[in-house]
């Protein structure tokens, strides 16, 4: 995963998944882009139709697998735009969010929250931020132990 | 002691027999340390129907099976035996309508506990068990090399040491006396807390050297009263594929967050899990994790009020915090 880049910070990449709603966060990325607001480039973006849509299950995996970190963004509580999907996202995510260090798996890799499709500034400080939490954190182990290593050998 | 409890569900059985078309109970199995379940449909089989600390089995993992497949003839019910800890899987399973309160006849059966016989054999130290009695508080167990004896406490299950509920939540007919619970709330989560004292790279390896273990038999997900999607369960669909066939760590932990995270908010800590696993992981104590979130940060204990929504399947748009 090693890649060259001229700024010594970002000597190793990171793998930072990004599960941002159609309707709100999605557009406030693209808000953020329009107006051409400096971001890390280390998060890949899965688009989603709602944080309603997000099985906690997709976290779980992509940590367990080795993503060094997972951020999800919807609309604002109460501003979904199917009502109330963000309102189950939130119990669910909070949910796996306290979960995760029970198994051993850092909480601080995995971040939930909120942006509207205006808050293009709101949406560069989000990444920003997270993107240099994961960085201080370091790789993510993952959860392999001597049969993984065996089985891929 | 038993045997008077014996008699009474014997007699209660029969009272009711003429309403039911089937009765789920425990019977003897092939030795003293065993029973299995017992579906009965002919009031001559009632007498096969026993109670001790041996009954071990959930029944109310077959109710949601037979209230599908039971036609309701006539307005017949399913009877089921359940103790404490059951009662709150036939009530969660009430919560999410997944099965009719007036299709059963439930019969409750406050319970002292069950024996954990891995403890048993453990502690015996005999290679074969040949007879084994349970007088008051203490367990006779007799092998090759003599008679031994145990306080009944030493020998209960884990769920049993740190159980709030004895007595059936929910009933027909009880059989025996009320018990006062062995534990309060504050206690009930002891082992979690436990592994939470750890730093979070013993507790990946605590996971790690445990879910290292699991043969993937899915032996938990079959025992387990609430995993109700079993014959399109995830674990084993292609399509959602979330799961290959490789033998490796992953996979095992992500089979162990779809089973816990499907019963985040809905798990009874009946700890059917924990006792079939044939390689020993604790893994009611993922459950019970969840269950202590849930608890803190929703209110919300499973299988208690049959009104209530498990909370993962609602929401509350005044909450704050989250």
């Amino acid at each position: 995963m090693t890649q060259s880049h001229d700024n010594p910070a970002h000597k190793q990449a990171l793998t930072i998944v990004g599960f941002l709603c159609n309707w709100c966060s999605y557009g406030g990325a693209d808000t953020a882009g329009v107006c051409r607001f400096k971001q890390p480039t280390d998060l890949r973006i899965i688009r989603v139709p709602c944080t309603g849509r997000m099985d906690p299950l997709f976290i779980a995996r992509s940590l367990i697998l080795g993503a060094d970190g997972v951020l999800v963004s919807g609309c604002h509580p109460k501003d979904c735009h199917y009502a109330v999907g963000n309102l189950y996202a939130r119990r669910r995510l909070e949910v796996l969010k306290r979960m995760l260090p029970f198994m051993g798996i850092d909480g601080d890799r995995f971040r939930y929250t909120w942006v509207s499709a205006s808050e293009g500034q709101r949406w560069q400080q989000v990444v920003t931020e997270f993107s240099e939490q994961i960085r201080s954190l370091g790789p993510n182990p993952g959860v392999t132990g001597k049969s993984a290593a065996a089985a891929t050998a | 002691m038993n045997s008077d409890l014996r008699s009474e569900l014997h007699k209660k059985a029969e009272q009711a027999w003429p309403d039911l078309e089937l009765l789920i109970g425990w019977q003897a199995g092939y030795d003293d340390l065993h029973t299995t379940p017992v579906f009965i449909r002919d009031s001559a089989e009632i007498s096969k129907l026993i109670w001790n600390p041996w009954c071990t089995q959930n029944l109310a993992v077959y109710v949601a099976k037979h209230f599908a497949a039971s036609s309701g003839k006539d307005d017949k019910k399913i009877g089921v035996c359940v103790k404490g800890c059951d009662s709150r899987s036939l009530i969660a399973l009430l919560q999410e309508n997944l099965v009719a309160r007036e299709r059963f006849y439930i019969i409750g059966m406050p319970c002292k506990g069950i024996v954990d016989l891995r403890k048993l054999h453990a502690l015996s130290g005999a290679a074969r068990i040949l007879s084994v009695q349970v007088n008051a508080e203490q367990v006779a167990l007799k092998s090759a090399a003599g008679v031994l004896h145990f306080p009944l406490d030493e020998v209960l299950m884990r769920k049993c040491r740190r159980c709030r509920y004895p007595n059936p939540l929910i009933h027909d007919v009880l059989v025996g006396d009320p018990l006062t619970p062995r534990t309060d709330a504050h206690e009930a989560y002891n082992d979690v807390a436990a592994i939470e004292r750890l730093s979070l790279q013993e507790r990946l390896a605590f996971w790690q050297g445990e879910l290292d273990r699991c043969l993937r038999c899915y032996a938990c997900r079959n025992a387990c009263p609430l995993c109700v999607c079993q014959d399109r369960c995830i674990a084993e669909t292609r399509d959602p594929k979330w799961l290959t066939q490789y033998m490796h760590l992953p996979e095992k932990f992500m089979f162990h967050f779809i089973h816990a995270l499907h019963l985040a908010g809905r798990c009874t800590e009946c700890g059917e899990c924990e006792r079939v696993c044939p390689m020993e992981i604790p893994v009611a104590l993922i459950k019970e994790a969840l269950n202590k979130i849930t608890l803190e940060l929703l209110d919300f204990e499973a299988g208690l009020d049959p009104q209530r929504v498990p909370p993962l399947l609602t929401f509350d748009a005044g909450e704050t915090g989250i």
